[in-house]
């Protein structure tokens, strides 16, 4: 590492890299979320089904965050545990139209929450309630109740409606995140 | 230190290999680094090409091991270093089917070939084909479709060669996108059109009137590539090999000859040579373009000429004649493989006089060429010596000179084969051979070959004109050589000891000095020959000395039987067949020295089998089988069902076993057996049927019979039916529908048993036929003689001799089954065993007049009843 780099580290103003890991169930809108991060000219233009999983990377407020984009897809969830190890946050998506599914997300919920690589550690989460703009979707109070997120007891867990499609509501949520991250990681170094 | 020591080494070696001790846990203890954040490139990058090359070096990985190696690597998504991602996609190729759930890098790889960075699309695409199963073909489908027309030559290149290799996956991808390769067809790019045409083949390959249409349409248009010209010549030579008419694709490879590109030039002349039914006039084009070959300035055209003028040699050397100036330029060529090809061509086209100058030509390099070629030398020199027999003095000599050479076994074992071969053939030459074999041995180094070749002297060593000189060189082993070695030359000396009496004294004081031996084995050989000589000094003692090779299996099992009786009667050894001779391959040219396995003869399979079905046991317990005939079909090959008969003989009974296919998929059969109606004299003893015989597989049904008492009745036809019941089923699923099925029965061919089924020849270059036909005479066995001419389709000794053979099971003893060539009368002498182990010897004395073979045949057998039905069937 160079004097330059020491120097911009000890100023705080060398960018911080992260990584977060993207879940949810199939056709919740996560690549589309991702998407949405990226700059303007990055973004592509139609979403198709992801198979495994996709990296992305994209930087907000002097973090340069690399995410995790993975499949929703029941057959490939399980995949989801390998990259559990080393993320620094994790954004989880749920349609918040799809009520008949809610019981599948929190199965899926609870079962990341139990997992040895993330039960013991203060990792923070950020929920998107994404398709706020449907006519039926559950509200944040309807889903924290339904999934039972007050019981997340030793992790730093936000829930927001979004429209991943306009963007709406997803820098407010990408925001807590970061500041999140800094306080449990980069500050603590 | 060491590790110090090492180094120095490997520097001097220069440099060495910075790989060279790597150890597999270490390496993927280091690849958990692919999981730090950010990610190293350099690092990594060289922690996977470590990972690489020791899969590379053939380290397996177990499942859990791979699966976590390759997780790890797909955190190396996120850096952005080509070198690096690259890297990673060469690790996928590897791990992709050692690791599970490889499918999590789908979208991570379609992301990369639909990108924007040329370098990454090619690579990701073949990596994508290669962790795609059948379910997710659907999700990549679009993107190989657009990939296939790109516009880059190297993506397009990727997709239509990962489509190749997806058709292992899904049989029909390449007809699904036959439509972009179509299109990829007329790309400019030599490669993607090569491509894009083997994609279109693949699609078409199940339909030949479809490739005929592709081939003819793109004959007239001819492709720009050359590779794909070669790839339309194979196509068009398979299309000829299928079909009957083809003046118009013969035209197109013919044209060929005239491209501007010599590999498809060279492609089109390999293609007519090697067409299946080409004659002289079709290959004189193509031989005439290999001549111009021949003097190009290119070494890899020249060797692929003069290869292929090798092969064609063999077939057509009158064709290759014309070439025999060109060729006389390559001797000296500095490539030595053409030089040797170009010797070994004219081996086989020249006159017998520029034989002399080649070998001294050839003897010039002989050291210098690989193993590989020498061989190749020897095979020719092998043809040479059946076609110029007067020549085996030069060319022996020759071979003893290469023996003596360095040279790995399979070179040295050509060179004793071709040896022995010119032995057989040519009786000349035998005393020469032995002699140049016995020098051979003096300096051997390899053991399985001096065991050999004293097996062979112990054989042919005695009736030499003078048995006394081997003996000192047989001797020389038991002194000098390994104890696999000394135990083989000790059997060589009893057999000289054996056959010729004066040596007797000399040889047995050999065998006492060699029971000092150190092994066992040598020494109780030793023991046994000394006693066995000792005894009794006669001719009949031979069979003792080298005893016929028996059949290991059966012996132990008719051993074990005759333990069980009260063991009043001597021990009938004539009952056990003799073990399989693994039969050398009868073409010259494909000599292979590989060592098979010994392994159980047909029979010994089949009692196998049999055995194990419980009806069955009971019967064949006690019984030795003596013959299992060929495989008989009942049926033709086309019908509703089919049925194949194998007749098992044993001495009292034979077991028919039925193998039967049923090719109707809505239908099950249930219970099928195969009546037969006994013919007079034989009784069924048993019955065997298959209770349940579905759609396309084998089900096999058994029945036994039991012999006239008269040998002669035996000898019959017997009318066979196909009885079962059939029940109708799905065809799909294979479940029969509910209802009760209907008996049906079906009409087979009529059954044969033959003489030839119920005797066992028994061929063995050891006995002594004369000696066993003086000792039949004496031992009472009645002898029956009458003389016969042969029917108008015998034309020739030969084939007088293979007919016979062929209808009475006999095999030729003494090698009297080959006839000098112009002979007009020749002695043939049979000898096999009728069941229950009778001894049957005759002698078939043949003349040949007019294309008219007569025969005066003789049969000597203990069973007067056998010696006539012999005769009689012969009438």
């Amino acid at each position: 590492m160079g004097l330059f780099d020491r120097l911009a580290n000890l100023l705080g103003l060398k960018k911080k890299e992260v990584n977060v890991l993207v879940v949810g169930l199939n056709n919740s809108g996560k690549s589309t979320v991702i998407n949405n991060f990226k700059r303007e000219d990055d973004r592509c233009i139609d979403i198709v089904p992801t198979v495994g999983y996709n990296v992305e990377k994209f930087s907000f407020k002097n973090v340069n965050f690399t995410a995790f984009d993975m499949s929703g897809h029941d057959r490939h969830r399980p995949l989801w545990e390998h990259y559990y190890k080393d993320c620094h946050g994790i954004i989880f998506i749920i349609d918040s139209s799809d009520k008949l599914r809610l019981v599948v997300v929190k199965e899926e919920l609870d079962m990341l929450l139990q997992h040895p690589d993330i039960a013991g550690r203060k990792i923070p989460i950020l929920f998107l309630a994404n398709k706020m703009d449907l006519p039926d979707s559950l509200t944040t109070v309807k889903l924290v109740a339904g999934l039972g997120l007050d019981r997340i007891q030793n992790k730093p867990w936000h829930i927001r409606a979004t429209n991943a499609i306009t963007g709406e509501g997803l820098q407010l949520g990408i925001e807590w995140l970061t500041d999140q991250i800094r306080d449990i990681y980069i500050n603590k170094r | 230190m060491n590790a110090f020591k090492r180094d120095k080494k490997e520097e001097e070696d220069g440099g060495g290999n910075p790989f060279q001790n790597l150890e597999k846990t270490t390496v993927l203890q280091e690849a958990r680094t692919f999981n730090d954040t950010p990610v190293n490139p350099r690092k990594c990058a060289h922690i996977l090409t470590k990972i690489l090359y020791l899969l590379n070096q053939g380290e397996q990985l177990g499942t859990m091991e791979a699966t976590e190696a390759f997780f790890a690597m797909t955190k190396l998504f996120q850096s952005r270093d080509v070198v690096l991602r690259r890297l990673v996609y060469l690790g996928i190729k590897e791990l992709s089917s050692l690791a599970e759930d490889v499918i999590i890098v789908t979208s991570s790889l379609t992301k990369d070939m639909t990108g924007k960075e040329d370098l990454y699309r090619a690579a990701a695409i073949r990596a994508l084909c290669t962790i795609t199963d059948g379910g997710m073909l659907a999700a990549i489908e679009r993107y190989m479709k657009q990939a296939i027309v790109d516009r880059s030559p190297a993506v397009s290149s990727a997709a239509l060669v990962s489509s190749l290799h997806l058709t292992n996956v899904s049989g029909d991808v390449a007809r699904r996108w036959a439509n972009e390769a179509q299109e990829a067809l007329n790309s400019n790019n030599v490669m993607v059109q090569y491509h894009a045409l083997g994609v279109l083949y693949q699609a078409r390959k199940a339909d030949k009137h479809a490739v005929i249409k592709l081939v003819a349409k793109l004959m007239r248009t001819s492709p720009k590539s050359p590779y794909a010209a070669c790839m339309l010549i194979r196509m068009a030579c398979k299309l000829l090999d299928e079909v009957d008419k083809g003046e118009e694709l013969l035209g197109f490879i013919e044209s060929c000859l005239r491209h501007k590109s010599e590999m498809v030039v060279y492609e089109a002349a390999h293609a007519l040579i090697n067409l299946g039914r080409s004659c002289t006039k079709e290959i004189t084009p193509a031989i005439s373009v290999l001549q111009l070959f021949c003097g190009s300035q290119k070494p890899a055209l020249r060797f692929a000429a003069v290869r292929t003028l090798n092969k064609v040699a063999m077939s057509h050397p009158t064709a290759v004649t014309a070439c025999n100036l060109d060729l006389e330029n390559l001797i000296t060529d500095s490539n030595r493989s053409i030089a040797t090809l170009a010797i070994t061509t004219l081996l086989k086209t020249g006159a017998e006089s520029s034989v002399d100058r080649l070998m001294k030509q050839i003897a010039t390099f002989v050291s210098e060429i690989s193993d590989e070629f020498k061989v190749v030398v020897v095979q020719a020199i092998r043809a040479l010596c059946q076609k110029y027999p007067r020549k085996h003095a030069v060319l022996m000599n020759f071979l003893s000179a290469m023996l003596r050479d360095e040279g790995g076994l399979e070179y040295k074992a050509a060179i004793a084969d071709t040896i022995i071969a010119v032995m057989e053939v040519n009786a000349e030459a035998k005393e020469a051979g032995l002699a140049h074999l016995c020098e051979f041995i003096e300096d051997c180094e390899h053991n399985s070959l001096a065991v050999r070749i004293l097996h062979l002297l112990g054989q042919e060593g005695p009736t030499s004109k003078q048995p006394s000189r081997y003996i000192r060189f047989i001797y020389n082993r038991v002194i000098l050589e390994s104890a696999s070695v000394r135990a083989a030359a000790v059997t060589a000396l009893a057999r000289f000891a054996a056959a010729c009496p004066p040596l007797l004294p000399n040889v047995l004081v050999l065998l006492s000095r060699c029971q000092l031996d150190s092994d066992d084995e040598v020494r109780d050989r030793a023991a046994y020959y000394c006693a066995i000589l000792q005894q009794q000094n006669e001719p009949t003692i031979l069979p003792l000395v080298q005893p016929p090779l028996l059949s290991v299996p059966s012996l132990e099992r008719a051993l074990r039987n005759y333990m069980q009786t009260p063991m009043d009667e001597p021990f009938d050894i004539s009952q056990i067949p003799p073990a399989q001779t693994v039969e050398e391959p009868t073409q010259v040219e494909v000599h292979t020295t590989v060592k098979q396995q010994p392994r159980l003869t047909r029979e010994e399979s089949f009692m196998e089998k049999l055995s194990q079905i419980p009806h069955l046991t009971m019967i064949i317990r006690d019984s030795s089988l003596l013959k299992s005939s060929p495989v008989f079909e009942l049926t033709e090959s086309e019908t509703e069902y089919n049925v194949k008969c194998i007749k098992h003989m044993f001495t009292e009974f034979l077991i028919l076993q039925f193998d039967c296919v049923n090719t109707l998929s809505d239908q099950l059969l249930e219970d099928v057996r195969v009546a037969v109606e006994p013919p007079e004299g034989y009784t069924i003893l048993c019955e065997v049927p298959c209770p349940r015989l579905p759609y396309n597989e084998l089900g096999t049904t058994y029945t036994v019979l039991r012999y006239p008492e008269d040998v002669h009745a035996s000898v019959a036809t017997i009318p066979t039916t196909l009885r079962f019941m059939a029940r109708d089923c799905d065809p799909a699923t294979g479940v029969p529908d509910a209802d009760q099925g209907y008996n049906d029965e079906y009409m087979l061919e009529d059954l044969e048993i033959t003489l030839a089924d119920q005797v066992r020849g028994i061929g063995n270059r050891g006995v002594d036929f004369n000696a066993a036909w003086e000792a039949a005479g004496a031992k009472g066995f009645s002898k029956l003689e009458e003389t016969f001419a042969l029917g108008s389709s015998v034309t020739s000794l030969e084939g007088a001799i293979q007919s016979l053979t062929g209808f009475l099971g006999l095999d030729a003893a003494e090698r009297t089954n080959r006839v000098q060539s112009g002979a007009a009368a020749h002695n043939l002498l049979l000898s096999g065993i009728f069941r229950g182990g009778k001894e049957v010897l005759a002698r078939a004395r043949l003349a040949l007049s007019d294309n008219q073979v007569t025969m005066q045949l003789t049969v000597l057998c203990q069973d007067p009843d056998v010696a006539e039905l012999i005769i009689s069937s012969v009438g």
